[in-house]
């Protein structure tokens, strides 16, 4: 590892003055991408800046839906979750996982115990690793991106692998989405890394509206999938999504799959997202 | 509960390993340190038009910055590979010369090129990333059989056609000739993967050199520090013998990878004495990737020939053999000696053929990695079997017991000459347990939840305990595969085993110090083993090959009989009795049908003061001996795995795995099936996950966890592992040896079960689930048309 | 990796092979250049900063033009050393054929890298080769269709956000 300078935030925008003063600066969540590039050499910030440690940017918190008038209908909430706040923590929140079990349980399965208590959903999304989970989960649920300058949905903020819309200086505080009727994720883990080599996320909103996404098979980064989410608008179930047929155009191959391999996993880890909601 | 053979004794050395208290290479701190870093091609194939250091040397806290020039300037010689193997020919093989550091050419993505000492390991790193070398990069080959075709690119100007040697064994003719008259032939390409040996701890080396003693030690992760010092001494012209010390401590880990002496070791020795300090290099897993030799990568082709009542009537076997870029120690005997001498299997087959050629390519170099060729031979034999049972339509089990070898000792077309074993008595156990019978129940079951089932047996037979040193001579070994001992017995009775023998995992310190309890009538608790030091072991060939119990307990069992003949001697002086009279037992030495006895540590005393022993007899207690095995051994067995395909996904689940060995004598069962269950996992992991994959251009693109796959504790099942023993009748405890029988046997097993469940054959390993999904689709596609 | 594209460019053949010739068309394109000096007769010396995620490697090296046969093909090779990370390299053999108004820019890529960045992230290199031939491509459209003038702002290395947010930052969007 090259040598840095470490600083501990006090705050997030104290997080966000000190990305700014350097160009080379980094934020530190959970490092669980991050250090282990660095001890590769192939990454050199000037400066590290460690959120972990901000109260603000932990936790999660359920608000309840105001609309009267469909109480017993599920979903409706609105989560947020703090940028910092560990797979763990999110794993294991029981108010969450009531609210929605897919996030809970999409959690529970990234990395290892390790990973789990170190790794950050802000780190994640920030980072927006091709093959990572929460993007394929925000995603589909219409999230936002709260950042200590702006408010950012979902769609605008994931640009491709492993960028992002965020600007220099600009540190992620939170996200936050209406917790939907319906929701599944069906990963299928590489063997060797367990990152997603398909991840699908099916969610359905308390209106109806469907939303798929895509993570670890775009060669791009993480997608929404129009045939499924109009299979699954006209139809909700298994057997709808899995009668798609999902072509192999613009997705990865790579050592471990081929992109005909990775396009039938899409149809069966939808199928399997949508029996899992 | 008695410690002796047979007993579960719990490891004496896992109390330091799992509290942190090994000591491994890496903990070895010498005042003054420094540490080198290497400069590593990132070529595959390239020139070295010349190397810019200059930045590096200007760097503070740079010692010094060598390269090859000067490694070869100062007579440290090339890498030997100790095994001289003859083609058909009858010419000698053609072998590239290694430097520890490369000169003008490097011939593989990790090839050192210079290496920088200095005073921290974080300077050494920044120094070596400041060393600008002018590489002129080359055509690049990767698989042998591209680099045996015409035109492919040429790595050792000695070496044309990039073949080190084309050797056969058998009967040829008389093969080709059964083959021809055959009732059925059965014909495959068989791949075996390239493997990488990832031992948990990494290679890592300390070099000091004592200016004022022109003396050497090294610290290294060695299977055997003997033979480190000896081909470091006589080939590489590091020092004398009598001027090195080589310390092989805690090793965390090996698989075969850790028997070589590589080019890390060599310089850090030769850059201590440049420097005239301790330097110190430790590998990272990324470096593991680029230089352990890897395992296996063969391509084979084998034809089988049956006659009418599916007798095998002859087996004719082609293989190109992987073996990187350069020859390592062992690299020549693995594709050949140790791999085509057991292709006859457990099977009586009268001819058997095959020839071997041993290719340079644009790799790290191949050689021997837990198993080292047997596996690949069991792989041949038991995919042909189970190929041709399903061919003929009989009943995989029933064929195999059908060409069982039943009488012994059995001599193969294949120079083998197999001593003992029942291998029928070890398919019925395996079958029993695996519930065999009930099979076509559950694959039923399984089809009803969607699931394709399949069952796949593999009835190995290995060659351990290497080996008779004459043997082994004669077919083109350098050094003799006897082990030595050492017992001492201090004045107050406790006993020092100096070995040999090397443990790296294997459990030395309980199961050697068990024979000896055994013999004694001890506590384990008052025998302690010495091994890993050429200062204090008198000299020993080291662990590999399933060799410590067969051949290093052996050594100890001749230096016991010595002790006990001194020991009897002494008794029968003391109590004044016959020697005859004399009977060692429950830690005392005693007349005969008498009360008369003296307690074992009065008889240590009695040596040691010398007052009153034997006219003539030296005093002190303490015996040696060399032990050189007659034969090889032959541990055999009979696995069988069920698996569960989804074939939505191409998921393999392994339902069962039933093992069922013959090791002949058991000293710790515990111990025995720890070794069946590591080795289980590794020729699974073989089988299904693991697999190096290269680019055409020589990249290595599997070097990280990210993208190469080691089975982990929930991708394997609870094994049922049992054990159905004929005695070993050429040792004396009767040893047959358990190190790599799970990793030889395993993977055919897998593959033969995964193969049933989907419906193809053709599917090679590692099994992913993307590769069996792509075969499932082949037979559908196949069924359709 | 290989991989085969065409776009149209609304410029004529001419127009275009002059584009490619220009050094400063040229810097303007390399994703990541942040320094070039040379010229298409002799080649050129480059300096690429490239992020992937938080990896960041920088890229000496150079970058030649070469089998040119104006105004119908050329190809366009470079080749850079990116120090502990390893080396890249890649050439385009590009194709211009009139097509009514404009010109059809076809090309072939290969691209190859080596070292760590080969050994570590192997799944990605191929996603990443392509994205680079992508941007470079589209802006050489942009440059040409633009008028043939880089703009002042693109000396800039491409930002870790990609083409796509980069052009939005540009245009004062996001």
């Amino acid at each position: 590892m090259y040598t840095t300078k470490y600083h501990k935030a006090s705050d997030a925008a104290n997080a966000a003055s000190l990305l700014g003063a350097s160009p080379e600066a980094k934020i530190l969540a959970g490092g669980q991408t991050l250090i282990p590039t660095m001890k590769q050499r192939l990454a050199a910030p000037t400066d590290l800046i460690d959120i972990s440690g901000i109260a603000e940017l932990r936790g999660v918190t359920i608000e309840a839906r105001k609309k009267l008038g469909v109480l017993k209908a599920k979903g409706g909430e609105t989560i947020t979750i703090g940028a910092a706040t560990t797979h763990y923590e999110v794993a294991n929140n029981a108010d969450l996982a009531a609210a929605c079990p897919a996030i809970t349980g999409l959690a529970a399965n990234i990395g290892d115990p390790a990973v789990r208590h170190r790794g950050t959903i802000g780190g994640s999304i920030a980072n927006n690793d091709p093959a990572a989970d929460y993007p394929a989960a925000l995603l589909a649920l219409g999230a936002t991106i709260h950042t200590t300058s702006r408010d950012i949905s979902a769609d605008d903020f994931f640009t491709g692998m492993f960028s992002t819309a965020l600007n220099d200086g600009e540190v992620i505080k939170s996200v936050s989405f209406q917790a939907p009727a319906a929701a599944g994720y069906g990963k299928f883990p590489v063997p060797a890394s367990r990152y997603a080599m398909v991840g699908v996320f099916v969610a359905k909103s308390i209106d109806g509206d469907v939303r798929v996404s895509v993570t670890g098979a775009g060669d791009d980064g993480v997608f929404r999938h129009a045939g499924l989410e109009s299979a699954l608008t006209s139809d909700w179930s298994p057997a709808s999504a899995a009668g798609v047929n999902v072509g192999a155009e613009g997705l990865l191959s790579d050592i471990h799959g081929n992109a005909a391999y990775r396009a039938n996993l899409i149809g069966v880890m939808a199928k399997r997202a949508v029996e899992s909601a | 509960m008695s410690e002796g053979i047979g007993a579960r004794v719990l490891r004496k050395e896992d109390k330091r390993f799992i509290t942190g208290k090994g000591r491994y290479t890496d903990d070895i701190i010498e005042p003054n340190q420094a540490y080198a870093a290497f400069v590593r091609s990132p070529h595959a194939h390239a020139k070295v038009n010349g190397i810019d250091a200059s930045a590096a040397l200007a760097m503070d806290g740079v010692v010094d910055v060598l390269n090859g020039h000067q490694l070869t300037g100062d007579g440290i010689g090339n890498i030997i590979c100790g095994w001289g193997v003859t083609s058909k020919d009858g010419t000698p093989m053609n072998m590239g010369a290694w430097s520890a550091l490369a000169t003008d050419t490097v011939r593989y993505v990790g090839d050192a090129v210079a290496v920088v000492i200095a005073d921290s390991k974080e300077i050494a790193k920044l120094a070596a990333e400041s060393v600008v070398v002018d590489y002129e990069t080359l055509p690049v080959v990767v698989g042998s059989v591209e680099a045996l075709a015409d035109g492919a690119p040429q790595i050792h100007e000695n070496a044309p056609g990039n073949l080190i040697f084309d050797w056969e064994i058998g009967n040829k003719e008389p093969t080709d000739a059964a083959l021809a008259s055959a009732e059925h032939i059965v014909e495959m390409d068989i791949v075996n993967n390239r493997l990488a040996p990832n031992p948990m701890e990494p290679r890592s080396a300390i070099a000091t050199f004592n200016e004022s003693e022109d003396h050497y030690t090294l610290y290294t992760t060695s299977q055997n520090p003997h033979v480190a010092r000896l081909v470091l001494s006589a080939f590489y012209n590091v020092a004398p013998e009598h001027k090195l010390r080589v310390i092989a401590p805690d090793v965390g880990g090996g698989f075969g990878s850790k028997i070589y002496i590589y080019p890390e070791e060599i310089t850090c020795l030769w850059a201590s004495m440049k420097t005239n300090r301790s330097v110190k290099w430790t590998s990272d897993r990324t470096e593991a990737f680029l230089t352990d030799a890897h395992g296996r990568d063969h391509v084979t082709h084998a034809t089988m020939g049956l006659d009418k009542n599916h007798k095998i009537v002859g087996l004719k076997v082609n293989t190109k053999a992987n073996l990187g870029a350069y020859m390592s120690l062992f690299s020549s005997a693995t594709p050949t000696y140790l791999y085509a001498t057991l292709l006859s299997g457990q099977y009586n087959i009268e001819n058997v053929y095959a020839d071997v050629q041993g290719v340079y390519t644009n790799t790290v170099p191949v050689d021997a990695y837990r198993g080292a060729g047997r596996p690949e031979a069991s792989f041949v034999m038991e995919r042909m079997m189970e190929t041709a049972a399903r061919q003929l339509g009989v009943d995989p089990a029933e064929l195999r017991l059908k060409n069982f070898v039943k009488e012994f000792p059995h001599q193969t077309p294949v120079i083998m000459a197999y001593d003992s074993g029942d291998f029928a008595a070890n398919q019925k156990q395996a079958m029993d347990a695996a519930d065999y019978k009930g099979f076509e129940k559950r694959r039923a079951e399984a089809a009803k939840r969607g699931k394709l089932r399949g069952i796949g047996f593999s009835n190995y037979i290995e060659a351990c305990g290497i080996a008779p040193s004459a043997a082994v001579g004669s077919l083109g070994a350098g050094v003799g595969l006897w082990e030595s001992a050492e017992v001492r017995v201090n004045p107050v009775g406790t006993i020092e085993i100096l070995t040999g023998s090397h443990s790296h995992g294997q459990g030395h310190e309980t199961t050697f110090t068990q024979i000896v309890a055994e013999r004694f009538g001890l506590p384990t608790e008052n025998i302690s083993i010495v091994h890993g030091d050429t200062d204090k072991v008198q000299f020993g060939m080291g662990t590999y090959g399933s060799r410590s119990g067969a051949v290093g307990m052996s050594a100890i069992v001749k230096a016991m009989d010595k002790v006990e003949a001194k020991v009897k001697k002494i008794g029968a002086h003391v109590l004044e009795a016959s020697e005859d009279d004399i009977i060692i037992e429950d830690g005392a030495v005693k007349v005969k049908g008498t009360d008369k006895q003296m307690l074992w540590h009065e008889v240590g005393l009695a040596a040691y003061t010398a007052h009153n022993i034997p006219e003539g007899m030296e005093p002190g207690l303490k015996e040696s001996a060399f032990y050189d095995p007659s034969n090889f051994t032959f541990p055999a067995g009979c696995y069988i795995c069920e698996v569960e395909v989804d074939p939505e996904t191409g998921v393999t689940k392994i339902i069962q795995f039933t093992a069922s060995d013959d090791f002949g004598t058991i000293i710790n069962p515990m111990i025995v099936e720890g070794q069946v269950h590591g080795g289980l996992a590794q020729g699974i992991g073989q089988a299904m996950f693991e697999g190096v994959v290269y680019d055409p251009d020589g990249q290595q693109l599997s070097a990280s966890y990210m993208d190469y796959c080691m089975p982990r504790a929930d991708d394997v099942p609870m094994y049922q592992v049992m054990h159905q023993s004929t005695e070993c009748p050429g040792n004396p405890l009767g040893m047959k040896g358990c190190g790599e029988a799970g990793a030889i046997g395993s993977p055919p097993a897998v593959i033969n079960a995964i193969t049933d469940a989907i419906g193809n054959n053709n599917l090679n390993m590692p099994a992913t689930p993307s590769a069996v999904w792509a075969a499932l689709q082949e037979a559908s596609k196949q069924a359709a048309e | 990796m290989e991989l085969k594209d065409t776009r149209v460019i609304k410029a004529d053949p001419a127009t275009v092979w002059k584009a490619i010739l220009d050094p400063e068309v040229l810097k303007a394109c390399v994703p990541g250049c942040q320094e070039m000096t040379g010229n298409a007769e002799q080649g050129f010396t480059a300096t690429v900063v490239q992020r992937v995620g938080p990896v960041k490697a920088t890229f000496k090296g150079i970058v030649n033009l070469s089998d040119m046969n104006a105004p119908n093909s050329l190809t366009i090779s470079g080749e850079g050393q990116g120090g502990v990370a390893g080396f890249a390299k890649g050439g385009a053999d590009v194709t211009l054929t009139p097509n009514g108004e404009g010109t059809e820019l076809t090309y072939n890529v290969e691209a190859k890298v080596g070292g760590k960045l080969a050994q570590l992230g192997s799944r990605i290199i191929d996603s990443f080769a392509s994205k680079m031939a992508d941007q470079f491509f589209q802006k050489f459209q942009d440059i040409v269709e633009g008028g043939g003038a880089p703009a002042a702002s693109t000396a800039q290395p491409v930002k870790q956000g990609g083409f796509w947010a980069w052009l939005k930052r540009l245009f004062g969007g996001a």
